[in-house]
C-alpha cells in the first residue's frame, strides 16, 4: 500500500506537565512522533507513561503543555473530539461490549464518532482482507480468543481511518505467535505512513519493531534516540537508572524429590482433555521451568497439583506435612483480595499461623507487627499498609503475594508468569525471591510463557504442548517461532 | 470527618422529613414534635424504639454475615418466620404438656436460631450445589415460609378456642422477661446488643471471620490460599439465618406471644438497607437499627395523632431513607474529592 502523496505532519507533544495531588506524573515531557514511524514509549511502572498516552488520547487534561497534530492544537481532555482528528488508542483492556458482535461493536465505535455506518460490513471484510485476518463478524465478542479481540481493536481503529495509532502495552496478553503478527502489523501500519505509538515493556519486542525510543523516568523525558543508536542494555540503563545485575543460579545439588507427577491425565472445564499423561519430577532446592504458550494445559496441570482440579488418571504425590506455597498467574483473579489492606492480604497466607493470632482469634498488634517484618524483608513499598491492595502498583502487589508464600520457607513453591506485566526492577526483586527460595532448599516449579525468565532461573526446562510435555531444547522451535 | 457525615446523613434524614411533612400539608412544627415524642420522649418512646430496633438489629447482622461472605441473602423475612414457627411448635408442645417454667425461654429461643438457620442453609445449600443464585432462592422462600405461617395458624397451631387464626397465647411464665411490667422493653433487647458485638469480634478479629469475608471478596484468592469457599458460603448462609431465626423468636416471645397471619411486620425486609446503611459493618448497623428503630416508633406516633392515616407511615419512613441515601452520596462524594486533592493519582 503506498502512503499517501501529502504526508500527514508530525503529532507534537510540547512542554506537557501533569499533577495528581502531590505526585507530579509528567514534568515537561516533549517529544516528537513522526508518520511513517513506530516510536516506543518506555518507563518503569509510574514512568508516567500511562499518564502521557492518557493526554493523548483525551482522558487525562494536562495542567500545562500543548499537543499539535499537523501544526493544529489538540483538543485535550476531550477524548471524542480528539478522535474525530485521528487519534485511536488500542488500549491494553478491550474496550469492547462482551455480548455485542465484532460487527456491532464496529458500529459502536462508528457511532460514537458520528460515523455513518453504511457498508461497515464490507469496509471490514475488506480491511480484514488486506491483513489477511480471520475475524468472525456475527459471534459474541465474549466468545473470541484474547488476540482475536485484540484484531478486533485494532480494526476497530483502522475503520477510523486513524492517523495516529496508539498501543497501551499491546502484547501483555499475547502468546509469542500473536505477538509476531502484532510487530508484523505495526511494521504494515507504518508503511502506510501512520504515526505508530508503542508502549510497551519488552525490550525485545521494542527493539523488533521500534524506529525511535522515548525514555520515561519520574514523568520526566531521559532520553530520546533512533533505532541505531540504542540497544537493550542503553534502554534499560535509561529506563532503571543502572542495569541490574544478571542473576546467579543456584547449586546444582539437589534434595529429595519433593513433587512427583506420574502420567497424570487431567480434563479442562468442559470435559476436553489438556494435561495427557505428563510425567515429571520436582527435587528440594531444583527450579522445574515449565515453557509453552498460555493454554497448553499449564493451568490444568498447576490447579491438579494444588489439588484445586480433580485428577482423571495417573498420580500427584508429594509428602504429607508439605508446605506449599502457590503464586498465580493472575494477580487480581486469583492472588490479591483488591480491597482488602495491604495487610490483610499478607495476613491471607498466613490465617491460621502463629504470626497472626492465637486460638480462634487474630491479633491486630501480633498483625502490624508481622506484616511489617514482612513490608521491610520483601521491600514492598506501601506508605501505609492500611491502604488496600488495589493502590499499589502491579510490582508491590506481586511482592505482596511472594511475601505471604515465601516468609516461611515452603517445601514446594508454584509459581505461574510470576513477572508479567512487571517492570524491570520488580521483575529483578520476583527473581531473586524465587532463586534465594531455591537456594535454601524449596523445590520450585515455574510455569512461565517467558523464555528468558524459564532460561534465566531453571535448573532445567520442560516445555507443555497441547499437554504434553517434552524436554526443553530448540526453544523457538517448541513454542512456534517465539520472540525472544 | 467521621462525626460531620454523621451531622449530614441525620441533616438528610430531617430535610426529607420536613418536606414530606411539607408535601402532605401536616404543620412542620407540631409534625416533627410528634415524630420527636414518638421515639424519644419517654420511656414508653424510648421502650418503643428499643422493641422495633431489636428484629431489624438481628435480621441486619445476619444480612451483614451472609453478604460478607458473598451470599445475598434477602430471605431474612423467611428466615425470622421460620424461626419463630419453631418456637411457637415447641411453646405448644410445652403448654399442652404444662411445662411452663422460665427455664424453658432460652430453649424456646435456640430453637427459633436453629430454624432460621436450617431454612437459610437450605438456600445456601442450593447455592453451593445447584448454583441457584441466593437472591431467587430466598425470595421465593420468603413467600413459602409466609404461607407455611397462614397454614400453621390454621392449622396445627391454630388454637381451639378461638375462630381467628391465631396460635396459642404464650402463658407470662414462657414470655422474655421485661425490665419494668408497664414498658414492652425485655431482655431481648441487650441479648441483641450483646450479640451485635460478638458478630462484629467473630466478623473482624477472628480467623473464621477473615476466612468468610476473604470468602465474599475474592474465593479464587481464598482458595488459591487453602480456604474452602463452600463452606464458608453454608457457614455465613448458617449464621443469617440464626440470626433472622432468633429476631423471629424474640417477637414471638418478646412482645406478641402469639402467632397470626399479621405477625410478621417485614423486619427482615427493612433489614437490608439498615445492614446497608450500617455499610455492613456489625458496628455501624448497630448505630443505624437504632435510627431505624426510633423512625419507625416515631412515624407510628405520627400517624396516630396527626390524623393522617397510617398508609403514611410508609412513605415516610421510605423518603427518609432516601434523603438518608441521597445525602449519604453527597458525603462520600464530598470525601472522596478531599482524599483525592491530599492523596495520590
Amino acid at each position: 500500500m503506498p502512503s499517501s502523496p501529502i504526508q500527514p505532519a508530525a503529532l507534537e507533544v510540547s512542554d506537557v506537565s501533569k499533577r495528581f495531588g502531590n505526585l507530579q506524573a509528567l514534568r515537561g515531557v516533549s517529544a516528537t512522533f513522526f508518520p511513517g514511524e513506530v516510536h516506543a514509549v518506555l518507563g518503569e511502572n509510574g514512568a508516567g507513561k500511562s499518564t502521557l498516552m492518557g493526554v493523548l488520547g483525551g482522558f487525562v487534561n494536562p495542567d500545562s503543555g500543548t499537543v499539535t497534530l499537523a501544526g493544529d492544537p489538540l483538543p485535550l481532555g476531550n477524548p471524542q473530539s480528539i478522535r474525530k482528528r485521528g487519534v485511536e488508542m488500542i488500549h491494553q483492556h478491550f474496550m469492547l461490549v462482551p455480548a455485542f458482535s465484532a460487527l456491532e461493536n464496529l458500529r459502536l465505535s462508528q457511532l460514537s464518532i458520528g460515523s455513518a455506518d453504511s457498508g461497515l460490513r464490507e469496509r471490514a471484510q475488506v480491511t480484514l482482507a488486506k491483513f489477511g485476518w480471520e475475524i468472525p463478524l456475527d459471534i459474541p465478542v465474549e466468545q473470541m480468543s484474547v488476540g482475536v479481540q485484540q484484531r478486533l481493536e485494532i480494526l476497530k481503529a483502522l475503520l477510523t481511518d486513524a492517523q495516529v495509532m496508539i498501543f497501551d502495552e499491546p502484547t501483555a496478553v499475547l502468546d509469542p505467535k500473536e505477538v509476531e503478527a502484532l510487530l508484523e502489523l505495526l511494521r504494515n501500519l507504518k508503511a502506510q505512513g501512520k504515526i505508530v505509538i508503542l508502549i510497551a515493556h519488552k525490550l525485545q519486542e521494542v527493539l523488533a519493531v521500534g524506529d525511535r525510543f522515548t525514555v520515561l523516568r519520574k514523568g520526566e523525558v531521559v532520553a530520546s534516540a533512533e533505532r541505531a543508536d540504542v540497544d537493550a542494555e542503553k534502554l534499560a540503563n535509561w529506563m532503571v537508572g543502572d542495569l541490574p545485575a544478571n542473576q546467579a543460579k543456584g547449586d546444582a545439588n539437589f534434595g529429595e524429590v519433593a513433587l512427583d507427577i506420574q502420567n497424570l491425565f487431567v480434563k479442562g472445564d468442559r470435559g476436553e482433555e489438556r494435561v495427557s499423561g505428563v510425567t515429571f519430577q520436582v527435587r528440594a532446592g531444583e527450579i522445574l521451568g515449565i515453557g509453552g504458550v498460555d493454554g497448553n494445559g499449564q493451568t490444568e496441570l498447576i490447579e491438579a497439583i494444588l489439588g484445586l482440579r480433580s485428577v482423571e488418571s495417573g498420580a500427584v504425590k508429594q509428602s504429607e506435612e508439605m508446605r506449599v506455597a502457590y503464586v498465580p498467574q493472575d494477580r487480581h483473579r486469583d492472588g490479591l483480595i483488591l480491597d482488602f489492606s495491604v495487610i490483610d492480604n499478607l495476613v491471607l497466607g498466613a490465617v491460621s499461623g502463629d504470626e497472626v493470632g492465637s486460638g480462634p482469634f487474630l491479633s491486630s498488634k501480633k498483625t502490624k507487627a508481622w506484616t511489617k517484618s514482612l513490608i521491610e524483608r520483601f521491600g514492598i513499598k506501601a506508605e501505609n499498609p492500611g491502604v488496600p491492595v488495589k493502590a499499589l502498583s502491579g510490582g508491590n502487589q506481586q511482592k505482596a503475594i511472594i511475601a505471604r508464600n515465601l516468609y516461611r520457607r515452603p517445601d514446594l513453591l508454584v509459581v505461574a508468569n510470576p513477572t508479567r506485566g512487571l517492570d524491570v526492577r520488580a521483575t529483578v526483586a520476583v527473581h531473586k525471591e524465587i532463586l534465594t527460595a531455591a537456594a535454601e532448599g524449596t523445590a520450585v516449579l515455574l510455569v512461565s510463557t517467558d523464555l528468558d525468565e524459564l532460561f534465566a532461573l531453571s535448573h532445567k526446562v520442560m516445555f507443555l504442548n497441547q499437554g504434553l510435555l517434552r524436554e526443553g531444547e530448540g526453544a523457538s522451535a517448541v513454542v512456534g517461532g517465539a520472540s525472544a | 470527618m467521621k462525626a460531620l457525615s454523621g451531622f449530614g446523613r441525620l441533616g438528610g434524614v430531617l430535610l426529607a422529613l420536613v418536606l414530606t411533612l411539607l408535601v402532605f400539608g401536616i404543620p412542620v412544627g407540631p409534625g416533627l414534635k410528634l415524630l420527636y415524642e414518638g421515639a424519644f420522649s419517654d420511656k414508653y418512646a424510648w421502650s418503643q424504639t428499643w422493641v422495633i430496633t431489636t428484629p431489624l438489629l438481628l435480621c441486619a447482622l445476619g444480612i451483614c454475615v451472609a453478604w460478607k461472605a458473598g451470599m445475598f441473602n434477602i430471605g431474612g423475612e423467611g428466615q425470622l418466620i421460620i424461626g419463630a414457627l419453631f418456637s411457637a411448635t415447641l411453646a405448644q408442645k410445652l403448654i399442652s404438656s404444662s411445662n411452663t417454667s422460665g427455664l424453658w425461654v432460652l430453649p424456646l429461643l435456640l430453637v427459633g436460631a436453629v430454624g432460621g438457620a436450617l431454612y437459610a442453609l437450605f438456600a445456601g445449600w442450593l447455592a453451593v450445589k445447584r448454583s441457584v443464585e441466593p437472591v431467587i432462592s430466598t425470595i421465593l422462600l420468603n413467600f413459602i415460609a409466609i404461607q407455611a405461617l397462614g397454614f400453621a395458624v390454621s392449622g396445627p397451631l391454630k388454637r381451639t378456642d378461638s375462630a381467628m387464626p391465631l396460635s396459642v397465647s404464650l402463658p407470662p411464665s414462657l414470655m422474655l422477661p421485661k425490665f419494668d411490667k408497664k414498658l414492652d422493653t425485655h431482655w431481648g433487647v441487650p441479648l441483641a446488643f450483646g450479640i451485635g458485638l460478638i458478630v462484629y469480634v467473630w466478623l473482624f478479629h477472628t480467623r473464621d471471620g477473615f476466612r468468610l469475608r476473604a470468602v465474599g471478596q475474592n474465593p479464587n484468592a481464598a482458595r488459591a490460599n487453602g480456604i474452602e469457599p463452600d463452606r464458608f458460603r453454608l457457614k455465613g448462609m448458617a449464621i443469617s439465618g440464626a440470626l433472622c431465626g432468633l429476631a423471629g423468636a424474640i417477637q414471638y416471645l418478646g412482645i406478641s406471644g402469639q402467632l397470626g397471619t399479621s405477625f410478621s411486620q417485614q423486619f427482615g425486609f427493612l433489614a437490608i438497607p439498615v445492614a446497608l446503611v450500617g455499610a455492613l459493618n456489625p458496628l455501624a448497623v448497630l448505630g443505624s437499627s437504632i435510627f431505624f428503630g426510633a423512625l419507625f416508633a416515631s412515624t407510628t406516633n405520627l400517624s396516630r395523632f396527626a390524623g393522617v392515616g397510617s398508609t403514611l407511615v410508609p412513605v415516610i419512613q421510605g423518603l427518609s431513607v432516601f434523603g438518608l441515601l441521597a445525602f449519604q452520596k453527597f458525603i462520600d462524594d464530598r470525601e472522596r474529592i478531599l482524599l483525592s486533592k491530599g492523596g495520590q493519582e
